[in-house]
């Protein structure tokens, strides 16, 4: 089928795409050979800065192998990333346990107040993640509101520490920080569900529940998967929040060990495998989140 | 005849490299029956017996076996006008230097003066050898001194320029052991490492205890409020401290995982913090206990005191000389510099005694190691409260037997780091 | 056959508890309640850190936990040293943020509106690749380009130092995503009808472009520059990595420090700043769009709403 049918000059798109698709080559992709180059090259005997090895033949696969080691159960990171995983399973499951009912409410339901919701919700995404931080930071503060509110209630009259290397701080920060980030895309996926379709299997006879589980639930799928990708690769990464809510040991996350590595010191051919082996874990769902979102896009296309 | 030497080089080369010290580099070569004969090339790396290479064949220098650095270039020479016009600028921490002390610079010679900083002394190393800034002068630490030496950042000082190293400073740092004759270097601050307190949430005596770090692994009353450096060096250096371990420079492998098991050993007692902000954080009272810098207890006083805190509630103890850990900071002329008289008329401007006790009282609260300045003196003017006396030091306190963080091997820098990596995963 | 209604006695099954249960929770044409709580308890226990956040920049004294009365502006400009107005550092990192946004904005919207063009027309497996290259960024952790940046930039090209120039580049390489995907939404909602009208009307391909499609996608470049915006002004782990010192500390490095130091209301007071910023920006972008699309109709079934535009995730 031709595409254009003869409107625009052919290439013209290529030719637009072009711009963009440099920046990304030399900005994203060769930056990543670099991580690559750093992992398996050596170190400036004077300075101690990395001096990566381009040519694959010069690879000193030292590091990484040493890293790698660490991995296993007993290994240097093998807490860490345990506790990493663990973190991040519990926060996307609380997001999504939060984030789609309301999503879910939003897209069917809220007629009338629908723009006044909207606004709210979208309204943290505007705000800084640093700024809802330190504004719960400053909530859960010895002295905050929450624990003044559960002292005066008596829901827990002598309230924990919250921001002393206390995990369940650290998981709701995160539930906290992330969840406008699944929110906004699920509430997409959700409105693009055809409602006829939710028309046709009650007409067909369904409840209203078996019609959104066999209806709704599946046709989200997508979006839940996507969403859920967005927020859990990057807070896979995250090492800012346990540091701003905790600063204790006993929460580090896998980014803390990256950053260590890399600030400064004689191994950041280390520092650089840890990416690279994150980077390589994440990449099996960044596939396959991306070959879903394609085959959607194409859906889309060809409608 | 040619294995021979082979094995001669090989060795040498070892030796150079710091893979082996020129005790058992001697011993090797009197096996191969080579002994004498190459004393003069052993000796031409000046160093002590046993002693470990840095970078580019320097040794690497302890309280008790001072380095002179090579000279790699000459000197400028005396008597030569400072440059004026343009821009002079200072590589430094931020908040370490007072901006109004560096203005009154720039006023004096008619320069423009700008502050470009950094966060850390690894970026500066590296920002200095990758060109990445161009400046005039750089604050240092002695143990990236072989570094900055060996790959030529810093450039070697002409004493004429700078006499106020002779009439202001401390006898004791006028040459000290990381910079014979101070080549290369004027020292900015000094201070120890203790710990900080705050009297009125600890009830212990920290000072009168028998062992004082061991506050730290019997601090279950103030979990959560307990805090270490965020530092490797000084964290695992707590540790062996703690134990009456004091080579803290040891590159041995069994004493630093001891260390790092004793460190371990404080998450499920203490479950400590691990940064360095106790300089706001044990004034406003979110930190109780912390392993603090002397520094960073006198800052507290004057820049991060709330109202209305007593002072006196603030407490400070070091160990004495040989038994905790100091530390001096100095200033280097960059050797990318297009302002050299300059350079050495800021590196006598900064030990200034006005301009150095400003800078302290005023500014960052991290003592200059003047003459003028004496804890006495201090007290007695109202400028530190008296429980803080022992927060500034005296020129006994720095010798060939007091203990300071040196220069490690590249091997035993990754070993500390390494071990310091699994403190902070919190495994 | 009579024309009698049949009747028959009809049963009505009674429901049980778990059904009218599932049914109260999930009827998607009756009230649902349980959503509504879930939904308003979300939505004001999102806000309302944000509120107190800005309440205490407010605060007379320097405690960001205990209210000791209003202060007014005290933190803004009132206190001579440590206030927003007063102290260089907090100023100069409000300037920086501002600035990398406005490059942000500058840069990455035209080239983003280009790709976003390019990819949704192109067709082939190089134009996969390209889409695939495109969306990484999306779900790349954050570290990970921070960390290959400045490696790149260390190593590869060392003319660009750590700087505003890096951060900004950095900014621009993540914010190309979402003006991609924000635009190819729009356009897979305008459809080909317009410029095949145009082009049938006799207009030469610049004409179309410029004189028709530019104009529809308005409200998706409107949104693009706004997602930009929020993006860069909140970025904190590339401009970290790529800052060159206490210069290009932007706002979130400053909110960073003094969070894990002791902060003063006067970070609240500069992050407030920055939130009446991004309202503006907001309120702006939203009068502009519902002029913008005013009397538009969706080429497709379904509601296009505004989030779905800025939902930036419309892949």
């Amino acid at each position: 089928m031709r595409e254009h049918s003869g409107i625009y000059p052919r290439g013209l798109w290529q030719a637009f795409a072009l711009p963009g698709v440099v920046w990304l080559l030399l900005l994203f992709l060769v930056p990543f050979y670099a991580v690559i180059g750093v992992a398996f090259g050596g170190v400036d005997p004077i300075f101690l800065i990395p001096v990566p090895a381009w040519n694959p033949l010069d690879w000193n696969a030292d590091s990484v192998v040493q890293t790698l080691r660490g991995f296993l159960p007993g290994g240097d990171y093998w807490a860490v990333f345990l506790r990493t995983t663990l973190y991040v399973a519990i926060a996307l499951a609380l997001c999504l346990l939060i984030g789609y009912p309301v999503a879910y409410y939003i897209s069917r339901h809220a007629k009338r107040t629908k723009s006044v919701l909207l606004a709210l919700l979208v309204l943290p995404f505007w705000v800084s993640y640093l700024m809802r931080m330190l504004a719960w930071v400053n909530l859960f503060a010895p002295s905050g509101y929450v624990n003044d509110f559960l002292a005066w209630s008596h829901i827990l009259p002598d309230p924990p520490d919250w921001l002393n290397g206390n995990p369940v701080s650290v998981i709701l920060a995160l539930v906290y920080g992330y969840i406008p980030y699944l929110i906004l895309p699920l509430l997409a996926a959700l409105d693009r569900i055809d409602k006829s379709l939710l028309e046709a299997a009650r007409d067909l006879g369904a409840s209203p529940f078996r019609a959104f589980l066999h209806v709704t639930l599946p046709l989200s799928m997508t979006g839940v998967l996507g969403a859920s990708v967005i927020i859990a690769l990057p807070m896979f990464g995250d090492y800012y929040t346990p540091n701003i809510i905790s600063g204790s040991p006993t929460t580090s996350m896998l980014g803390n060990q990256i950053d260590l590595f890399f600030h400064g010191g004689p191994q950041p051919a280390i520092g650089a495998s840890l990416t690279l082996i994150l980077s390589l874990f994440l990449a099996v769902l960044m596939t396959y989140y991306m070959h879903s979102v394609a085959r959607a896009t194409r859906e889309v296309r060809d409608e | 005849m040619r294995d021979h030497d082979a094995g001669v080089s090989a060795i040498l080369e070892d030796l150079k490299a710091g893979r082996i010290s020129r005790r058992q580099a001697f011993k090797t070569l009197a096996a191969l029956g080579i002994g004498t004969a190459l004393l003069p090339a052993l000796s031409r790396l000046a160093s002590a017996d046993d002693q470990l290479m840095g970078p580019g064949g320097i040794p690497l220098a302890r309280p008790n076996k001072p380095v002179t650095l090579p000279l790699w270039e000459d000197p400028i020479k005396s008597g030569l006008e400072p440059e004026t016009d343009g821009t002079f600028t200072i590589f430094n921490y931020a908040d370490y230097i007072d901006k109004a002390l560096v203005d009154e610079f720039g006023k004096l010679h008619k320069v423009k003066v700008q502050i470009t900083t950094f966060d850390s002394i690894d970026q500066a190393i590296t920002r200095l050898a990758t060109h990445a800034v161009r400046v005039d002068v750089t604050e240092i630490v002695p143990d990236r001194l072989a570094q900055a030496v060996a790959g030529k950042l810093i450039k070697p000082v002409n004493p004429d320029y700078v006499p106020n190293l002779k009439k202001n400073v401390w006898p004791s740092l006028q040459s000290p052991f990381y910079d014979q004759e101070s080549r290369y270097t004027v020292p900015y601050t000094v201070y120890t490492t203790g710990i900080g307190w705050r009297s009125d949430k600890v009830s212990e005596d920290i000072a009168k205890l028998a062992n004082p770090w061991s506050i730290f692994w019997n601090a279950q009353a103030y979990k959560g409020y307990v805090g270490v450096l965020d530092d490797s060096r000084e964290a695992l250096a707590l540790a062996m401290l703690y134990r009456g371990f004091y080579d803290i420079n040891t590159e041995d492998p069994a004493a630093i995982d001891k260390a790092l098991e004793d460190l371990k050993a404080l998450i499920p007692i203490c479950n400590p913090k691990v940064n360095i902000t106790q300089y706001q954080t044990l004034p406003e009272g979110t930190s109780w206990l912390h392993q603090s810098w002397s520094g960073d207890l006198l800052a507290g006083v004057f820049s991060y005191l709330p109202e209305g805190t007593d002072p006196s509630v603030l407490q400070y103890w070091a160990a004495p000389r040989g038994k905790g850990p100091i530390q001096n900071d100095c200033w280097a002329i960059s050797a990318t510099t297009k302002k050299p008289v300059l350079a050495h008329l800021w590196l006598n401007y900064i030990i200034d005694n006005t301009v150095a006790t400003d800078n302290f009282l005023n500014f960052n609260g991290y003592q200059p190691p003047m003459n003028s300045i004496t804890p006495d003196a201090l007290v007695a003017q109202g400028r530190i409260p008296a429980s803080l006396r022992n927060a500034v030091m005296t020129p006994d306190e720095v010798g060939p037997d007091s203990l300071q963080e040196c220069t490690l091997t590249a091997k035993g820098q990754a070993q500390w780091q390494s071990a310091y990596a699994k403190f902070v995963s919190g495994a | 056959m009579s024309d009698a209604v049949i009747t028959r006695p009809v049963r009505v099954p009674s429901r049980s508890f778990g059904r009218r249960l599932r049914d109260w929770v999930a009827n998607p044409w009756g009230k649902p309640r349980f959503l509504v709580l879930v939904t308003w308890v979300y939505v004001i226990s999102s806000i309302a850190p944000v509120i107190i956040a800005i309440q205490f920049s407010f605060n007379d004294g320097r405690s960001l936990t205990a209210w000791q009365g209003f202060g007014g502006a005290r933190w803004y400009w009132g206190d001579p040293v440590n206030s927003v107005w007063h102290d260089p550092a907090l100023q100069h990192s409000l300037f920086q943020s501002l600035k990398l946004a406005g490059l942000d904005m500058a840069i990455a919207t035209p080239l983003g509106v280009m790709l976003a063009l390019g990819l949704a027309r192109w067709r082939g497996r190089l134009a996969s690749a390209s889409n695939f290259l495109m969306l990484f960024p999306l779900v790349t952790p954050e570290i990970v380009m921070g960390v290959s940046l400045s490696l790149a930039f260390l190593n590869v090209f060392t003319f660009i130092e750590p700087s505003t120039t890096a951060q900004m580049l950095g900014h621009v390489t993540f914010s190309l995503s979402y003006v991609v995907v924000i635009v190819r939404g729009r356009l897979f909602s305008i459809g080909r009808q317009y410029e095949e009208a145009a082009a049938d009307l006799g207009a030469t391909p610049w004409e179309t472009l410029r004189l028709v499609l530019l104009p529809l996608l308005m409200p998706a470049i409107f949104s693009s520059l706004m997602i930009v915006f929020a993006i860069s002004i909140d970025d904190f782990v590339i401009s970290q990595w790529l800052s060159c010192g206490a210069d290009c500390d932007t706002i979130p490095i400053r909110i960073y420090s003094a969070t894990r130091a002791a902060p003063l209301p006067s970070i609240n007071a500069l992050a407030s700043i920055m939130v009446y910023f991004t309202l503006g920006a907001i309120g702006i972008s939203y009068l502009v769009y519902r002029l913008m699309t005013r009397g538009e109709k969706p080429a497709r079934g379904g509601a296009r709403s505004m989030v779905s535009e800025m939902g930036a995730f419309d892949v």
